[in-house]
């Protein structure tokens, strides 16, 4: 029998995938676990310790996990990667548009109809879909369909959307953009240089690139935990790109993988400590404001599948193997908020129980999962197709 | 089951609390000339009769009590928050203190739409959280909804450089409370109250869960919670140890005189009974203390 002679299918689609995505599965969701249990059993230590590490966490440590995160994107424009070449991308940034437009109306219409008008302004939350869990999701439900990279896609045109938001509407401190602006500059030009120069060592590249752009954001008002998303780019890089998400070939040693390697197990304790210090909410007592970020991604799957068919109407075309049935799951998917809605949650609304509600909201859209696996079966999609 | 002693001694319950009504009524404010005198509401904008009740109620003490401001502890403006609202729900239900010149200084809960920090009647000055000072009393309207570092630099500088006797904050969500809905905003404690503690607040008032109560003093600082001029959760108090009084059968409003040193609280409700009155010394802040203290009526 084949079966002797191969692992079994669930092995092998688990060996694909990349081990930071395994990695996320164990590291955010035991720090989301203790970080609610201590909140709701010792509050005043628990907000004592996560106000005080939320910087080193949120501006610093998360740096790495959008760094891996930009790597993705960055290998994926390289030949055999999903955004190669760019128009491949067309639909699905078409679809994450749609989906951005119709989570911001839906979070602003619940929230103008609760009244709570103090969470208009965390509105730049309902963008965010959660990279590595929709990923998960995805190949649960899909294995290695092609609605898988279409998700990964969309999903990542839609943080880039929001944190191109972020990164326009939200001033932080005293702002000196000026100086940012400059300080930005040369890390850039720093980082083309070393990479026309065939510098090869990551260590060079986030020593002095890295920490100036860190810098030039933190000084000119920017979240600095996108410091590394314009110089990850430069990173030397393999010449084919295997696919979003998944481990690198052994025998690579290009910057990127290295990077990537060295790299998992600290942002595996950075996810931790992300989940642990941002996760903490209290079980009880918050306002109906909770359900800001929950209905604005409920909205979400309408907004991406009325941007599909208008894009297909206006010439675009789905990938092959992808019908409406997947766009429709795809949508559910991404309407999982998690960790960059977290991240959005922190980044645009200050400590206060405002917050807390937001941070609940993101929290919740992990039921975004289960209406995935629903939508999925009721439809025959993906592992129900059989 | 033999229930007659138990309805007995509800009976008896009922007569003491009918007894402590009658008498909390005669605690008269004691209104000096020279003294603070100010009122406390939150929660109030609902535009329903309970607001109007409550607004009258204040025109009425204010005849014996001419207290010449009023702190709002936010969700000042409930639902729709345009210009119609604030006549419904504010302007028309106080036009009597308005008319008479009686100062609103608002503080901003969860329902109030930020952009009402400009309205002028609340005197906010266009601010998230403001200070002023009347006679030896500096009042902090804080900003509980955000609290970011700029606000803690803020209020760190102006409870420092403070050189009035008495130091009060507000704002909406309480930092102690026992509502059973919402209950101690703890995020928010854990950023304010140091700084409370560190540079001698004396008293702290609050509103968003729609009771009254007040509570014992924590780390020295007198709390109190008044979310119930305008909204109401009957019952929804969970007593616990930190309960000095609490009510929650009707809406309520406070009144409060400071007087050189001594610094004098009446709540009262719906229907004008009071439902808690008494006086803080201030001495040092750790020794101060609570006397004539009047049981809730239930």
């Amino acid at each position: 029998m084949s079966g002797h002679d191969s692992p079994p299918r669930h092995r092998r689609v688990a060996l694909r995938v990349s081990g930071f995505v395994l990695d996320y599965l164990f590291a955010l969701p035991l720090g989301c676990a203790i970080a609610l249990l201590w909140a709701n059993t010792l509050p005043d230590s628990y907000y004592r310790v996560a106000n005080a590490t939320a910087f080193f966490v949120n501006d610093i440590g998360i740096v790495f996990f959008f760094a891996l995160i930009t790597k993705e994107v960055a290998e994926a424009t390289i030949p055999g990667g999903a955004l190669h070449p760019w128009r491949r991308a067309a639909l699905p940034v078409a679809a994450a548009f749609g989906g951005v437009i119709v989570s911001i109306g839906s979070y602003l219409a619940f929230t103008h109809w609760a009244g709570e008008h103090m969470l208009e302004s965390g509105w730049l939350a309902a963008c965010a879909i959660d990279i590595p869990g929709t990923y998960v999701i995805a190949r649960l439900i899909f294995g290695k369909h092609p609605a898988v990279p279409f998700l990964l896609l969309l999903a990542i045109s839609a943080d880039a959307m929001g944190l191109a938001l972020l990164a326009v509407s939200q001033s932080l401190g005293d702002v000196h953009p000026v100086v940012g602006l400059g300080l930005m500059a040369v890390a850039i030009g720093s980082a083309a240089a070393l990479r026309r120069g065939g510098v090869k060592n990551f260590w060079l590249y986030l020593l002095g690139p890295g920490m100036l752009s860190w810098w030039a954001l933190f000084l000119g008002g920017v979240h600095p935990a996108l410091a590394l998303v314009p110089i990850v780019p430069f990173f030397p890089h393999g010449r084919h790109d295997r696919g979003l998400m998944v481990e690198p070939a052994p025998q690579a040693h290009d910057t990127l993988t290295l990077f990537e390697r060295w790299w998992r197990l600290p942002v595996e304790g950075v996810l931790f400590l992300f989940g642990l210090v941002n996760a903490g909410v209290p079980l009880h007592g918050l306002e109906a404001g909770m359900w800001a970020i929950p209905i604005a991604a409920m909205g979400r799957p309408i907004g991406i599948v009325a941007a599909a068919w208008l894009a297909i109407a206006a010439g675009l075309h789905l990938p092959n193997r992808v019908g409406w049935p997947e766009v429709l799951v795809v949508g559910g998917m991404a309407s999982i908020g998690l960790v960059f809605a977290l991240f959005f949650a922190t980044a645009v609304m200050p400590l206060g129980p405002l917050l807390l509600e937001m941070k609940m909201g993101a929290l919740m859209t992990i039921a975004g999962g289960g209406l995935a696996f629903v939508v999925a079966r009721l439809l025959r999609v993906g592992r129900f197709a059989r | 089951m033999d229930r007659k002693p138990a309805v007995r001694l509800t009976t008896i319950l009922i007569a003491v609390s009918v007894w402590w009504t009658v008498t909390a009524q005669d605690f008269a404010r004691p209104s000096s000339l020279n003294s603070v005198k100010f009122a406390a509401i939150g929660d109030a904008g609902t535009g329903a009769s309970a607001q109007y009740d409550i607004a009258n109620q204040m025109t009425r003490f204010h005849a014996k009590f001419p207290f010449d401001h009023v702190i709002m502890l936010g969700d000042n403006i409930y639902g729709g928050q345009g210009a119609q609202d604030l006549v419904k729900k504010f302007s028309q239900p106080y036009k009597a203190l308005l008319d008479i010149g009686v100062k609103f200084y608002a503080s901003l809960g969860n329902h109030d739409d930020p952009a009402n920090n400009r309205y002028p009647l609340w005197n906010m000055g266009g601010q998230a959280y403001y200070s002023y000072a009347s006679k030896n009393v500096r009042f902090f309207a804080l900003d509980s909804n955000k609290v970011d570092q700029k606000e803690l630099t803020w209020l760190e500088n102006g409870l420092k450089s403070a050189q009035e006797e008495w130091k009060i904050c507000y704002f909406h969500h309480p930092l102690y409370s026992d509502g059973g809905t919402h209950g101690s905003a703890v995020d928010v404690r854990v950023a304010f109250e140091p700084l409370f503690v560190t540079y001698g607040v004396n008293v702290v008032f609050a509103g968003h869960d729609h009771i009254y109560e007040r509570l014992t003093p924590q780390k020295g600082i007198y709390y109190f919670v008044e979310g119930a001029s305008g909204q109401l959760r009957k019952g929804d108090t969970r007593r616990s140890a930190m309960t000095a009084v609490a009510f929650d059968q009707a809406e309520s409003f406070m009144l409060v005189e400071i007087d050189g040193n001594q610094l004098s609280f009446q709540a009262i409700s719906r229907t004008g009974t009071t439902v808690d009155s008494g006086t803080i010394q201030r001495q040092s802040r750790t020794t101060a203390s609570v006397s004539r203290l009047v049981p809730p009526a239930r």
